[in-house]
């Protein structure tokens, strides 16, 4: 092996996922078919397509909330079901509900304990990443009171508090105002300037333009692009990028009720 | 260490989630409001008319014989007189016996009556949101991408409402048994075997708002399910005490012989609530207050043991946690 050789945080090979449909669960519907992906650690990496393309069922298979029907992943080097590696991945949900019993500080405590992290390093961390997402003087208030724009920031706090060498962002910039776009971008570049990896899931064509090396299009739950993002931009004609990243009605309901309410089985 | 860290973290999410929810100062508020009629106790009459062991003739005051004084002095009869009062004299039971006796009462309704089936009932009604609540899926999504496996988020969040129960139960028995010893002076420990009994009897059925939690996720199928799931289940043990008790009073059969075996089977399954109370009424003492509901000798000559009992209740508790962490594991969120 060549010592130039990329180590990956990610790898997808062959990935696919299927899900149970029809009243006695016996017809497959497939959400993910046959997708290979490989991320390279300290890359920016976007991952873009319209509603239900299997993005998110992606990143939550990457993160042990589900699991895949075939395939094989790699996450920082390690099979995915070997969850200590969840202790260097930090996550924010494309519409995260928190407890609103707790207040910020108390649920980065509570985040913190279950991330296995020292109570000593949680506190100090917490201080910090309140103070540098603008909510800490609110910080022991419950969340409960909190708008949409705040939700957000405390999410992205909440997933750097373990200083992840993953960071995967699911729709982060949901709801932020532009303030808070900023210092999502900010907050970045600096993991890349630390040589950390990201995985930002965005409708947000500018957003994954602006802050990523590589892009993955999915659409109907197969990869239709994977390349540089200057290529998506300039590589691919406007019949082709519109085509990648355009819905496939037919798709999205079929899948619908597996994002709705109940959860994927 | 490290599950000490996270079954803390848990614990306290429950308290946390009960304080947010007010079922914490419901429960105080109860254990506060009992304790404090337990405060306006006040018995005139013998504190105790022999000693542990002695044999002392009595009669309470009512019966009719106690009524004929010349009889009562000529046969050396103790008659009994005096009052148990609760709430400033509001409340007034007469002794049947002695102070000791009457404060035993007390107890037995307080931890039989009170904490054991109304409380208990009214408690998986209110803990029986928490688990949904932890479940619901997007609060659950970041939890799941914790570095915690998925049986220790269960297991945590179950010791949590355990713990939560055990803190209740404990403010309950022990408020009142403080409060009536420190006002009658009697302190009887007995009345404190409650608290683990009533913890033990709530884990066996709060396991089964568990599973109804993982497979269902919704609050309401949790506290309609497990609700009555401990009516089938009293009815089972109930009933199958009922047939057993038929049976040997009435030897040429009153049950088919595939229904008795059903029910039998069901019995040996299922918890049982009814033997929960019956090693309560033992664990206290109450043979002299309250005839069981079935004889107990008839029951053991059909192989009853409450100590078997207890272990298939819990037996079936340990596979309903296994089933519902399986359950847990295997669900794609």
């Amino acid at each position: 092996m060549s010592l130039n050789t990329p180590k990956h945080a990610v790898e997808f090979d062959r990935v696919s996922k299927l899900f149970a449909t029809g009243l006695l669960g016996r017809r497959r519907l497939c959400a993910l078919d046959d997708v290979s992906l490989k991320i390279a650690e300290g890359e920016v990496f976007g991952l873009i397509g319209p509603n239900r393309a299997g993005k998110t069922t992606l990143v939550k298979i990457l993160l042990s909330i589900s699991r895949p029907t075939s395939g094989r992943i790699t996450r920082l080097g390690r099979d995915w079901r070997e969850r200590s590696t969840l202790g260097s991945v930090g996550y924010v949900h494309e519409s995260q509900a928190f407890p609103r019993y707790l207040t910020a500080r108390q649920l980065l405590q509570y985040y913190g304990a279950l991330s296995l992290q020292p109570a000593a390093v949680t506190r100090r961390r917490s201080t910090e990443l309140l103070e540098r997402v603008g909510i800490a003087d609110r910080s022991h208030e419950p969340i409960g009171q909190f708008s949409k724009g705040m939700l957000q920031r405390l999410s992205l706090a909440q997933a750097l508090l373990n200083d992840p060498s993953l960071l995967v962002l699911d729709e982060p910039s949901e709801g932020m105002d532009l303030a808070a776009r900023r210092l999502l971008h900010t907050i970045i570049e600096e993991r890349r300037r630390l040589g950390h990896t990201a995985i930002l899931v965005s409708h947000q064509l500018s957003d994954v333009e602006r802050l990523c090396d590589r892009v993955a299009v999915l659409r109907g739950g197969k990869m239709a692009f994977v390349g540089p993002v200057a290529k998506l931009a300039t590589g691919l004609s406007d019949s082709e990028r519109k085509a990648a990243i355009a819905p496939n009605p037919q798709f999205e309901d079929a899948l619908e009720p597996f994002y709705a309410g109940a959860g994927a089985q | 260490m490290q599950n000490k860290q996270i079954f803390a973290a848990l614990i306290r999410d429950t308290f946390r989630q009960s304080l947010s929810y007010g079922i914490f100062w419901i429960l105080l508020a109860v254990s506060v409001l009992t304790t404090a009629v337990c405060l306006t106790v006040h018995i005139d009459g013998a504190a105790r008319l022999a000693a542990p062991g002695e044999n002392a003739d009595f009669l309470p005051k009512s019966d009719p014989d106690a009524q004929d004084s010349a009889k009562m002095k000529e046969s050396g009869v103790v008659a009994v007189s005096g009052n148990l009062s609760l709430a400033f004299g509001a409340i007034k039971i007469p002794l049947e016996r002695d102070s000791r006796t009457s404060v035993h009462f007390l107890q037995l309704v307080l931890a039989g009556g009170v904490a054991d089936t109304l409380g208990l009932l009214l408690t998986l009604i209110w803990t029986a949101g928490f688990l949904p609540g932890f479940l619901e899926g997007r609060s659950l999504s970041v939890l799941l991408a914790k570095p915690v496996s998925r049986w220790q988020l269960l297991a945590g969040k179950y010791l949590g409402v355990l713990s939560f129960v055990l803190l209740h139960a404990t403010l309950f028995v022990g408020g009142t048994w403080l409060a009536i010893a420190v006002k009658t002076g009697i302190w009887d420990a007995s009345y404190l075997y409650a608290i683990p009994l009533l913890l033990l009897h709530f884990a066996v059925f709060f396991s089964v708002s568990l599973l109804l939690a993982v497979c269902t996720r919704s609050t309401v199928v949790s506290v309609f399910g497990s609700i009555l799931f401990w009516c089938i289940a009293w009815g089972m043990n109930y009933g199958r005490h009922f047939m057993v008790t038929c049976e040997r009073l009435a030897p040429e059969g009153t049950f088919s012989g595939s229904l008795s075996w059903l029910v039998d089977i069901g019995y040996w399954i299922l918890p049982k609530p009814a033997d929960f109370g019956m090693l309560l009424y033992d664990a206290l003492d109450a043979k002299n207050f309250f005839g069981p509901a079935f004889d107990p000798q008839l029951l053991h000559a059909h192989g009853f043991s409450i100590w078997l009992s207890v272990l298939s209740s819990l037996a079936f508790t340990a596979y309903v946690l296994f089933a519902s962490a399986r359950k847990f594991m295997a669900t794609d969120y």
